[in-house]
């Protein structure tokens, strides 16, 4: 007994000593994330993310986990993350920690008291996000979530290669100059968009974000909650402007109909096509998430305005082709809402206060975890400490640039009409069919009609 | 049991009634014991994944999108005063209606042309293999046969291939039907003409040169052309010389009328040279360059027309599977076009779920004709009957029965038709072309979870579909 009461000791200082090595090893790296003294214990985690998304969000939970001894239990839950949530608490058994992808869940569990406010636990890393974001998480005056991923759904992707072919060499800042561009790319034989229908939302969160440039996120997200009505001359504006564009079939590579036969993610392949073929439009209106469809057609793909190596960047897609993109252009006399970003993030709250959950959720809040997932790709953050060099090229620098500079962001406003999101997505397409002004007129009516439906107010 | 043979029928009687005896007094179910344990497995199963949800759905349609809440008729009441609920009724009606005629009809055509020909086996198994295709098979292979671009779709490379036999494109097409015009390619010194062609806009005559500048030329259009730098011909004294070029700088976007240093001219334009009365006085073409020469062309003014032929972009693929109706809807109000469209998407469904069952069809109304009795056909052959009076009048009626019981299976395989719509109708023509296991599917199972909505359509199907099931039912009990 004696022999094994030594043995244990020995074993056990033995591990004191490698701990307070590793956390000493480890405290090096994070310069600018708080020091985690090893805590211990289990936390639960859950997120919507698996496969591939799984892999690389656990790869930036590793330093937390040794660092700071906690054992994290992750569980992806897909597209029903809400879902699970409610019913975990309502079943009272929650998650420690859990990252939501709408900021409706976070008000709905902090008005139910079943998640914690942060603002102690932060203390000041709440500066690590501008106030666009932090007042999406505020409920009561209090903080209730970090935010840990962002996507840009304010991004206009084109081909450069086309761009340069047409001598347009910088890209549209205003609304007018995407007009006028789109005449230039007209004049040089160019078709100017590849317009993604599908059953209508990629048509949907096109005028979403003609809504948000022309009227401003104020009377966006008053127009998402319905307390602004859809027959509101804000929405006649944006159904216009946006007729400006696809109104015109001389805009859209294969006029109405080849626009109609486009589902996501055909579109883009008419932008960014596979080699052997010829690109058939020069831009393409989406969120972010192109960038993985574009990469998947070739990997010659470069994000930027040159490609491989510094070279020209051609149409040709197995030499050197590129993609880049431009923040969603408001009309001149609409600049104070350029900043205005539509999209979509994931944030994390607390659910369960022990002091795991704490030191996750002060982890989340710090650059860390961000950078690494960054490295990895398809990924952006809108905390402000994450550095650019995290991202892998210029076009996620820049994706990211436009999330942490926000001076407004908007979640997607078709995904908070519930029951009636269907019949919206359906009622763009109807406009694309007919985008005169009394069918807009008429258009508009039955929206409303359908809001009060749908929403019950 | 050597005997049982000759003993009359009334000797089964006493084993049963001592059974029936044995236990005494009314019911007898002990006797029944065994029988129910074998059968309690199955029925438990059966009530579990059968009856219990059917109770559950019925319930559910009562109830509210969250199955929560009480609201009697109101998904029933929404069903039918939903335009696009109208939709969905009039493409299962359009389903219904068409689908099980047209496929006994075909069945029996092929099973009629399989009688006759040689190689009967080898016919048969081509029609019958696409049996072996799930609905979303074939709807993803035939949505890549009616393929909008001709160079996917078949059905348009063909039609392509035929109507440029008759109707060569030109070099330089312009897609009328995306809504390009010939007008907006005229830039400097042209404008349109009658008949889509671009005439210039100044006359000439001998010895003079012309510049004429178009724009919307696309730059693949010309690295396959061969376009070279524009140049500026000479002049020509007996001679009317020229150029046409592309009126389009990269190093200078909005500069037009002059021939820049980047500009390059367009190969291969077809020219006439008209006279002032009209006519034809001269044809050209013009090189690598751009530049063209009409030679020795004599006295008078004239005009250059670049010829419209040049611009004919031929056919450039129909959308077989858009929204396009059949019917002439276009001057009726919303409800009304709900009910009386027939989308060309339907049509081509319709053709895809045939090529499945076609070949099941075949063999079900082939095995009724191998099972005619000849001796009638002789008799009527005999009679004097032609060829199509003894299929009218004797062979169809005989083969009633089974044309039913195609007819019928067919009508309660189309009813629940789902797969087929979510695979192969673009995401534009969804909602034109769905039927109500799409709704019913769209409503309670994608992501918004209205399970009063879509149980109140499940109930309905099933409604519709019960008739079916019992005279089908009947037939096989005879």
């Amino acid at each position: 007994m004696r022999h094994i009461n030594n043995v244990g000791l020995i074993a056990a200082g033995a591990v004191v000593v490698l701990a307070v090595g590793a956390c000493g090893g480890s405290s090096g790296n994070g310069s600018s994330s708080p020091a985690t003294t090893q805590i211990g214990g289990s936390a639960t985690l859950w997120a919507e993310w698996t496969s591939t998304e799984q892999q690389d969000f656990l790869a930036s939970l590793a330093p937390f986990e040794s660092q700071s001894g906690v054992t994290i239990n992750y569980s992806g839950k897909g597209n029903n993350t809400d879902t699970a949530i409610a019913s975990a608490v309502a079943g009272g058994a929650p998650p420690d920690v859990a990252l939501v992808p709408d900021p409706a869940t976070v008000q709905t569990l902090a008005s139910k008291g079943s998640i914690k406010p942060l603002d102690s636990i932060l203390g000041n890393l709440t500066s690590n996000y501008g106030s666009a974001w932090n007042q999406l998480v505020t409920a009561n005056g209090k903080l209730y979530g970090v935010w840990f991923k962002g996507a840009n759904k304010n991004t206009i992707w084109y081909n450069p290669a086309e761009f340069n072919a047409a001598g347009i060499t910088s890209p549209p800042a205003t609304w007018e100059d995407l007009i006028k561009d789109t005449a230039t790319l007209k004049a040089a034989g160019i078709a100017p968009f590849s317009l993604c229908t599908d059953i209508g939302w990629p048509m949907a969160d096109f005028w979403q974000n003609v809504y948000l440039k022309t009227a401003g996120a104020q009377a966006y997200n008053a127009l998402a909650a319905h307390t602004t009505k859809w027959t509101d001359p804000t929405v006649t504006t944006a159904f216009t402007t946006f007729g400006q564009l696809v109104g015109d079939p001389t805009n859209l590579a294969g006029g109405l109909q080849g626009s109609l036969a486009n589902n996501y993610p055909e579109c883009v392949d008419k932008v960014f096509p596979k080699p052997g073929a010829q690109p058939q439009a020069a831009m393409v209106f989406e969120g972010d998430f192109v960038t993985s469809e574009i990469t998947a057609n070739s990997s010659n793909y470069t994000g930027g305005t040159t490609g491989a190596g510094g070279a020209a960047c051609t149409t040709d897609a197995s030499k050197t082709p590129c993609y880049n993109f431009f923040n969603f252009p408001a009309p001149a006399a609409d600049s104070a809402n350029q900043g205005a970003v539509q999209g979509a993030g994931d944030v994390a709250i607390m659910l369960n206060d022990t002091p795991q959950s704490e030191a996750l959720i002060k982890y989340l809040a710090g650059p860390q975890g961000a950078s690494i997932w960054a490295h990895l790709g398809g990924f952006a953050s809108p905390n402000n400490k994450v550095p650019s060099s995290s991202y892998p090229d210029s076009v996620t620098q820049a994706d990211a640039k436009a999330l942490v500079n926000a001076t407004g962001f908007v979640f997607s406003l078709d995904d908070l009409q519930g029951t009636w999101e269907k019949n919206m997505w359906q009622d763009m397409l109807d406009f694309l069919r007919n985008p005169s002004s009394s069918n807009i007129t008429a258009i508009q009516a039955r929206m409303e009609q359908q809001a009060t439906t749908g929403l019950g107010h | 049991m050597i005997g049982t043979e000759v003993q009359p029928t009334g000797a089964v009687t006493p084993a049963a009634a001592k059974g029936s005896k044995a236990e005494g007094g009314g019911g007898g179910w002990r006797s029944h014991l065994g029988s129910l344990a074998f059968l309690a497995p199955g029925a438990i199963w059966l009530g579990a994944i059968t009856i219990y949800p059917l109770i559950a759905t019925v319930r559910n349609s009562l109830y509210d999108a969250s199955a929560t809440n009480f609201v009697g008729l109101a998904n029933y009441k929404a069903i039918f005063t939903t335009a696009t609920i109208l939709t969905t009724f009039r493409n299962n009606v359009i389903w219904v209606v068409v689908f099980p005629l047209l496929v006994t009809f075909v069945g029996l055509v092929y099973a009629v042309l399989s009688e006759r020909i040689r190689w009967s086996t080898a016919f048969k198994t081509i029609i019958f293999v696409p049996i072996v295709f799930s609905a979303t098979a074939s709807a993803l292979i035939w949505r890549s046969i009616f393929d909008l671009d001709p160079h996917i779709g078949v059905v348009n490379a063909a039609i392509q291939t035929a109507s440029d036999w008759f109707n060569p494109p030109g070099l330089y097409p312009v897609d009328t039907s995306a809504g390009q015009s010939v007008a907006r390619l005229a830039s400097t010194g042209v404008a349109p003409g009658p008949g889509g062609n671009l005439q210039s806009t100044t006359s000439v005559s001998a010895g003079d040169t012309v510049e004429l500048g178009l724009i919307g030329v696309s730059p693949t259009t010309l690295s396959t052309l061969g376009a070279q730098s524009a140049i500026e011909p000479s002049s020509s004294q007996k001679d009317i010389t020229g150029l046409v070029w592309r009126d389009f700088s990269p190093a200078n976007p909005s500069a037009r009328g002059v021939v820049q240093s980047d500009e390059v001219g367009l190969p291969g334009l077809q020219l006439s040279l008209l006279a002032s009365d009209g006519s034809t006085a001269g044809t050209a073409t013009t090189d690598a360059h751009g530049d063209f020469r009409f030679t020795n062309v004599g006295g008078g003014s004239f005009r250059v027309q670049i010829d419209p032929h040049n611009f004919q972009s031929g056919f450039t693929g129909t959308f077989w599977l858009g929204t396009q109706s059949l019917t002439p809807t276009s001057g009726l109000n919303r409800t009304e076009q709900a009910l009386f469209n027939v989308p060309l998407v339907d049509v081509a469904m319709i053709i895809a779920y045939l090529w499945i069952w076609a070949g099941f069809a075949m063999v079900v109304i082939g095995a009724g004709l191998a099972a005619l009795d000849r001796d009638v056909l002789e008799a009527a052959r005999i009679d004097g009957a032609g060829e199509w009076a003894t299929f009218r009048r004797v062979t169809m009626p005989m083969l009633s029965p089974v044309l039913i019981v195609v007819l019928v299976t067919m009508l309660i395989n189309v009813l629940k038709i789902f797969d087929i719509i979510i695979n192969m109708a673009p995401g534009s023509s969804q909602e034109e072309a769905q039927t109500l296991a799409v709704v019913m599917y769209n409503s309670g199972f994608s992501g918004l979870g209205n399970w009063g909505l879509a149980s109140a359509i499940a109930v309905i199907l099933f409604i519709l579909v019960v008739p079916a099931m019992v005279s089908n039912l009947r037939r096989i009990r005879g």
